[in-house]
């Protein structure tokens, strides 16, 4: 992170503004054309700097696998993608060097023009989610309510895996279901397929609905 | 106007504290807070600074002009008291 060219140069501006703005309220000088000058550069040009450069640098920070586990309840995806011994699908995309640090926002990201502003909206649902229903939960509480949104598009994996080549269409299984692979009414993810890209969140919202239903038939029963 | 100016000095100050604190920290809060709040406080702080430096354009502009409609009566003033003084000479 702190090899992040923006990110030194944003903080460099910052450094610079903080020391013109604090040497201006200790001096006091009176209001020349140099303290104009001085000013301009401290309560604009340089803070715009920053701001330029924080944004780059903030947005290149939203898309590692670091910020998308700082929310508690995120933890287990963020450990289970770069956990080197995983064999989730998420985690040996992970591994993958094209996707890295970044594995979260590569697979989760939209497309398209306006696919990053799409990406980042999205992003603010998920700060108010986690701000209104998901902040109190313990992790084991809150993994069987997380979920996907929408199902997850094989347009997706099709960005890699294109379906063209012939190592991919020699398997049976994907020559058989091309159309309805590429159509997306077969998911990549689907059990029998490639699985679901987080086991564990299946797991856990497999035994949630075994439990309802359980708790559900002891209510019948009881007199 | 000082007042103002420090106060927007200080608005910016914030405002890059929140900027820092985004990028030394880049979990979603701080970098919320930076891009929204820090944002706006820089161009608030901004916008209060370009109001001060304009009044006292025009201040400045104002100063100037009444000084140079003085110097003129004064001119004119001192012309009509030669005249008045000196009537053949002006004949």
């Amino acid at each position: 992170m702190s090899s992040d060219p923006f990110l030194v140069f944003a903080l460099g501006c910052a450094a610079l503004s903080v020391g013109l703005l604090i040497g201006y309220l200790i001096v006091r000088p009176k209001l020349s054309r140099a303290t104009k000058l001085v000013l301009l550069f401290g309560i604009g040009l340089l803070p715009l700097g920053t701001a330029a450069n924080g944004n780059v640098a903030g947005y290149h920070a939203t898309k590692t696998r670091t910020f998308c586990s700082s929310c508690h309840v995120m933890t287990p995806f963020g450990d289970d993608s770069s956990n080197p011994g995983s064999t989730s699908l998420a985690a040996r995309h992970g591994r993958n060097e094209a996707f890295g640090d970044e594995n979260c926002y590569t697979c989760h990201a939209d497309y398209g023009m306006f696919g990053t502003i799409a990406t980042k909206l999205g992003g603010m649902r998920h700060v108010y989610e986690y701000a209104l229903h998901f902040h109190q939960l313990t992790v084991d509480e809150a993994l069987p309510r997380i979920h996907i949104r929408n199902p997850f598009p094989n347009a997706t994996c099709m960005r890699c895996h294109s379906t063209e080549v012939p190592g991919w269409q020699r398997i049976g299984d994907h020559r058989s279901l091309l159309d309805r692979l590429r159509a997306g009414t077969v998911s990549c993810a689907s059990e029998g397929c490639h699985g679901p890209a987080h086991p564990f969140a299946r797991v856990a919202h497999i035994r949630a609905e075994q439990a309802a239903a359980a708790s559900a038939a002891r209510e019948e029963t009881s007199p | 106007m000082t007042r103002l100016l420090q106060f927007s000095c200080v608005l910016t100050l914030v405002g890059l504290a929140l900027m820092v604190w985004s990028m030394l920290v880049p979990t979603p809060m701080p970098v919320i807070l930076a891009m929204s709040v820090g944002q706006l406080l820089g161009t608030v702080a901004f916008g209060m600074f370009g109001y001060v430096v304009l009044v006292d354009q025009l201040r400045t502009q104002l100063r100037k002009h009444r000084a140079k409609i003085a110097a003129r009566a004064a001119r004119e003033l001192a012309n009509d008291a030669s005249d008045k003084a000196s009537p053949k000479a002006s004949s």
